[in-house]
């Protein structure tokens, strides 16, 4: 019995390390261990040993067993490492590129947009949206730009013929024509009278010239404007708020000042200038970046506010313009041909 | 508007103030200035004449000459001097600059050295001394020259010329005599007026009254007020030096004394004034009148225009001599043998000047000063300037007296102002006195003062006739504050009480959808919201292309509003390819105008393609998008309105497809209810046409604006069961044409109502599209995945098979054929 068990134990372990497939390795474990195994069979065996030699026979053979057990355990683990390894595969090539799509981007005149309106909601500016069909009444009389002033000729907007009709664009009048709103300020007007004061609302949007394209003009481009309305809104607010946006988008040392300028719908006027020498492509101690002023009280009157109770501020700038002069881009054409090497620049 | 430093220091005393000091003072004033533009010699000190007496080689360099020159007893007598120029010719007079001298550029003249043989001073070129932009020798001046003279008596006067822009709401400012004042203001010194000695009472007899019979105003709306003075005996000629350089040096060419003269006091205060030649008057008669239609006149710049009615005329006797206001007729002018004059200063309504001058597309200086408004409380002390001119400048005599017809337009306005009040819309405080002596500056004048409690005194100020701009309290408060400096506007910090509202929806779902996106690798794009007819053509119906044509499109390829934005991707898509670019996945976000119910309707809108030639070869290529990948980007923005695309009915786009590719195009909605949404493949035939290679898909949606809402309500939670799910699979055979949504309701109907009120039927998910063998030509395979879960309790195999058996039977009896 004892020698049967070596035998068997010798020839686990001749064979066993040599096995190559899972088949065989279970053809091998039913020909050792299984019910009619050989392992088995001298198990089977024991029930003719002598009553007094069981104890030493039955050790032997629980030996034999867990000796087994552990050539068989051995030989699957390395028939699983074996497997393991072949469905890896070899190593990678930890540089070669990703053959998935490269990243999404999002357009520069988003990012200045975003950042933007990220500035401006820190100090309660709300974004609102208008139409970019408009009605005379909304683009230019509530603005104080009377019919006769040069902005609303057909030489500079755009107009839709006297048989358009929008569903969605609400007139003043049934007279007025629709037009493609020449700046964002008509948003002033739809929330000015759309709600109460006081407000603070941040208008970003498309709008549209009738100009030459090229380097430094496009037929539309985008606007972002601030409006504040409340009780004892003064110059130096605004000049407060335009410190604030400038020192957060370009940092603390940034500083703006004011010159008088004319725009109908606000009194005082300024344009503003902005010290950034530090922008590429700037070479001058200070560049404009948009116009301002104190909300005319003509246009209070005309929403319905009292302007001897109201008073505000408004601020428009060009995204474009504020995009090239951050990024130092120098057409702005290239913000609609949309190459993706210039789109890719700006991730 | 060009003005020159010279003319303005007529009337503000300049002296000491830089040139960067008035630009800087315009600027703050409120006008751009565009450009400076040095004209003649700047001023030199140390630069004097000299006359070269020798000249000799320098021994140690063959360029270069050693000369000896004479520049005056004062400034040392002969000197001797390098120079490197061809023309340092014995005998020639040129400038020296001594040492000590500073050239342009802050070139500092000493003594020196030049390679070993010294040289005291330099001689100069015209370039050196900025008067040419390069110079090929010295210098040479005249013979008669004196020796020594400083070098600015010598050479031409020089000028400044400022160009500026001024903003349409200050007309007074389109004059010397108005930014003077202005500049006066600033500087807190005198205006001083021009000296105008003319007045009517000093006219005495008319010798000829024959020259100007009469004058009529049949137009007196337009033409309120008219006059027009006869001068005799004029001899034309050029005007003088100095007054040939003003005009030169802000841009306009002297002509003859009498027409500059007339520029000259345009220029001066703001008031066109015109000249006629009164033999030229048929029957010396002036009548101001509006054209009849299809009258003719031939204007100064020789071209016949044709008039219309309602345009405003100076007409003599027969015909039209000047379309008023804006140029005259070419043979009424002033020539060379022109006598007597007729001297015309008139105020024209701006509305109708500008009229006319738009429909004949015709514009002038004087028809700019018109249209943005001239001061007609000024109009006659300019036709005295203008006649003190002509007589002193062209002779003659003034004969009769001044015809004036209209009446004076009465002017009267104050405004009432505090400084209190002044103080509180600028936030910060200026003293009192400033803020008066800076209006005063400005020709206001207190006509009243009344203390009050709080706020100071109140001042009434009597507001200048040539300032219609101000009007109101507010408008001084810029006035001041304009005065006082913006520069100095002190900054604080931002005070921003609670007041937060909610973004736009069309925000919110715009950011969105650009997050979305990018996270999936699209690029975004922006292009123009206008477009050619033709490219949107191909997008949308006749009638819809023709409602979006604008009334006044600019460029051909930009006249109408977009119903797309698949259309621009596209435009993107193939600048890419054709720069050799690789990139193959764009998006947009933003206004398209749709027809809905009979109207347009702006309507927000996104959109995506995706190339399948995305020029990029791969070392492991990606498996390329098909149908199912627009699919689930559409439903992606669809979902981001608010929209569950996957449970909205969905058909392919019914032919004509315009634009997409029929049978591979799916949309779902309609614009009528408020949304719409077309995915798919591009039409293969378009994107030929296009020049665009490998096929393109493509994803629309768009909402009308009013209809985009924010966050949907806040979802409550469902519970959900804990139990194992019991899964059968169920094939069934059906025609090809029939959806796979259609059997999927079936069999959901079908299942729920097997698993009764026993159990659920939780999901039914297609998993397999199978045509081939084992099944007929012109069918097709779904495979489905059914999954039951009871909420409670583990499911007994018995009952499902129960549940599953009399589905497949009851779909049976429906008409499937169940696939064994």
């Amino acid at each position: 019995m004892q020698d049967q068990l070596a035998a068997l134990l010798a020839k686990a372990a001749a064979e066993l390390p040599a096995l190559v497939t899972r088949p065989d390795f279970e053809a091998a474990k039913a020909r050792f261990v299984g019910p009619n195994g050989e392992l088995t069979a001298l198990m089977k065996q024991m029930g003719s040993v002598p009553k007094e030699q069981k104890p030493v026979v039955g050790k032997l053979v629980n030996e034999a067993k867990t000796a087994l057990q552990a050539h068989l355990d051995a030989a699957l683990a390395r028939l699983e490492a074996v497997e393991l390894a072949a469905r890896l595969g070899p190593a990678v090539d930890p540089t070669l590129p990703s053959p998935d799509r490269t990243p999404g981007t999002y357009h520069p005149l988003t990012l200045v947009r975003e950042e933007m309106t990220r500035i401006l909601r820190k100090v309660g500016f709300t974004v609102v949206e208008g139409p970019e069909v408009e009605t005379e009444y909304y683009c230019f009389d509530a603005l104080n730009t009377p019919s006769d002033h040069p902005a609303r000729d057909a030489q500079d907007t755009f107009y839709l013929p006297e048989s358009a009709r929008f569903g969605n664009v609400s007139k003043k009048s049934s007279h007025e024509k629709y037009l493609l709103r020449t700046h964002t300020s008509s948003v002033q007007i739809r929330t000015m009278l759309k709600g109460q004061p006081p407000i603070r609302i941040v208008s970003p949007g498309r709008v549209y010239r009738r100009d030459t394209t090229d380097a430094t003009h496009s037929a539309n481009f985008h606007q972002l404007e601030c409006l504040y309305v409340d009780k004892n809104v003064t110059v130096r607010d605004l000049k407060a708020l335009l410190d604030y946006i400038f020192a957060s988008l370009l940092g603390k040392d940034t500083k703006t000042r004011f010159r008088p300028h004319y725009f109908g719908y606000t009194e005082p006027s300024f344009e503003v200038d902005l010290s950034a020498t530090h922008l590429p492509k700037v070479n001058k101690p200070w560049i404009e970046i948009g116009g301002c002023g104190m909300v005319d009280p003509i246009v209070f009157k005309d929403v319905g506010y009292d302007p001897e109770v109201w008073s505000g501020y408004a601020f428009g700038m060009g995204l474009e313009r504020l995009a090239m002069l951050l990024y130092g881009i120098d057409d702005i054409r290239y913000f609609y041909q949309n190459d993706a090497r210039f789109l890719r620049q700006f991730a | 508007m060009k003005l020159s430093r010279s003319w303005l220091q007529d009337y503000v005393d300049l002296a000491g103030v830089t040139d960067d000091d008035i630009s800087r003072a315009i600027t703050f004033l409120g006008f751009e200035v565009e450009q400076v533009i040095r004209t003649g010699a700047p001023s030199f000190n140390n630069v004097v004449v000299g006359h070269i007496l020798t000249r000799d080689k320098h021994p140690n360099a063959d360029k270069l000459s050693v000369c000896t020159v004479d520049v005056g007893p004062a400034h040392g007598g002969v000197r001797t001097i390098v120079c490197g120029a061809p023309n340092c010719d014995v005998g020639n007079r040129v400038p020296v600059a001594l040492p000590g001298a500073v050239l342009p550029g802050d070139f500092v003249i000493k003594e020196a050295k030049v390679r070993g043989e010294p040289s005291s001073g330099m001689m100069c070129s015209a370039k050196e001394l900025t008067l040419a932009e390069d110079a090929a020798g010295l210098l040479l001046l005249s013979g008669s020259t004196e020796v020594g003279t400083p070098i600015n008596s010598v050479l031409p006067a020089g000028d400044v010329v400022f160009d500026i822009e001024i903003t349409p709401n200050r007309p007074d400012a389109l004059s010397h005599l108005g930014v003077a004042r202005e500049l006066a203001a600033w500087f807190k010194k005198e205006l001083r007026y021009p000296a105008v000695s003319f007045t009517p009472a000093a006219i005495s007899a008319n010798p000829r009254p024959d020259l100007l019979t009469s004058v009529r105003v049949l137009a007196d709306t337009d033409c309120p007020l008219y006059t027009a003075t006869v001068v005799t005996g004029v001899k034309i000629g050029p005007s003088p030096d100095w007054m040939q350089q003003r005009l030169a040096a802000v841009g306009l060419r002297p002509i003859n004394n009498v027409v500059d003269i007339g520029n000259y006091v345009m220029l001066e205060y703001g008031q066109p004034v015109h000249a006629f030649d009164a033999a030229k008057l048929a029957s010396g008669e002036i009548i101001v009148r509006h054209a009849t239609e299809g009258e003719k006149i031939t204007t100064l710049d020789k071209k016949e225009r044709t008039l219309s009615a309602g345009m405003l005329v100076i007409a003599d006797a027969q015909k039209p001599v000047v379309i008023a206001g804006i140029m005259g007729s070419a043979e009424s002018g002033v020539s060379a043998d022109t006598l007597d004059l007729v001297l015309e200063v008139a105020f024209f309504r701006r509305q109708s000047i500008r009229g006319t001058g738009k429909r004949l597309g015709l514009g002038s200086d004087s028809s700019y000063r018109y249209e943005r408004g001239v001061d007609v409380h000024s109009l006659d002390e300019a036709a005295h300037r203008f006649i003190d001119l002509i007589l002193a400048h062209a002779g003659g005599a003034v004969a009769g007296p001044i015809h004036r017809v209209g009446s004076d337009v009465p002017w009267e306005r104050e405004i009432t102002v505090t400084p209190g009040y002044i103080n509180e819309k600028l936030g910060f405080d200026i003293p009192a006195a400033e803020m008066r002596a800076a209006l005063e500056s400005l020709e206001l004048v207190v006509t009243e003062e009344i203390p009050t409690e709080k706020r100071g005194p109140a001042w009434t100020f009597s507001i200048p006739s040539w300032r219609d701009d101000l009007d109101r309290p507010i408008d001084l408060v810029e006035e001041v504050v304009r005065l006082y400096g913006t520069e100095k506007i002190p900054t604080s910090v931002i005070t921003a009480p609670g007041l937060v509202g909610n973004d736009d929806p069309i925000v919110l779902f715009n950011r969105k959808v650009a997050d979305a996106f990018v996270g999936q690798g699209f690029n975004e794009c922006v292009n123009y919201t206008l477009r050619a007819g033709q490219e949107i053509a191909a997008w949308t119906t006749s009638t819809h292309v023709e409602s979006l044509a604008l009334a006044n499109p600019f460029v051909e390829d930009q006249s109408h509003l977009r119903p797309t934005l698949v259309s621009g991707l596209l435009e993107s898509l193939k600048l890419n390819q054709s720069r050799g670019v690789t990139a193959s996945r764009f998006f947009e976000t933003g206004r398209v105008f749709l027809e809905r119910n009979g109207q347009l309707s702006e309507c927000v809108a996104a959109a995506f393609i995706l190339a399948e030639e995305t020029g990029e070869r791969s070392w492991r290529p990606r498996e390329a998008a098909d149908f199912y990948t627009a699919k689930r980007h559409a439903e992606t923005i669809a979902a981001l309105a608010g929209i569950e695309l996957g449970r909205q009915p969905t058909s392919l786009v019914a032919a004509p497809a315009q634009g997409w590719q029929t049978g591979h195009a799916a949309t779902a909605g309609d614009i009528k209810h408020g949304w719409t949404a077309t995915f798919g493949l591009v039409d293969l035939a378009h994107l030929k046409a296009l020049g665009i290679t490998g096929k393109v898909y493509a994803g629309f949606f768009a909402i009308v604006s009013e209809k985009v809402t924010a966050d949907a309500d806040r979802r409550s939670y469902k519970p959900f069961s804990l139990q194992p799910a019991a899964l059968r699979d169920l094939a069934v055979v059906v025609p090809a044409t029939t959806s796979a949504s259609e059997v999927q309701k079936a069999i959901a109907k079908h299942a729920r109502a097997a698993a009764g009120a026993a159990f659920a039927l939780e999901s039914v998910d297609i998993f397999d599209v199978y045509t081939g063998k084992g099944v007929p030509d012109g069918q097709q395979s779904l495979a489905y995945a059914l999954t039951f879960r009871a909420p409670d309790r583990t499911l007994t195999d018995d009952e499902v098979n129960a549940a599953f058996t009399k589905v497949q039977a009851d779909l049976a009896t429906a008409g499937y054929q169940i696939r064994k």
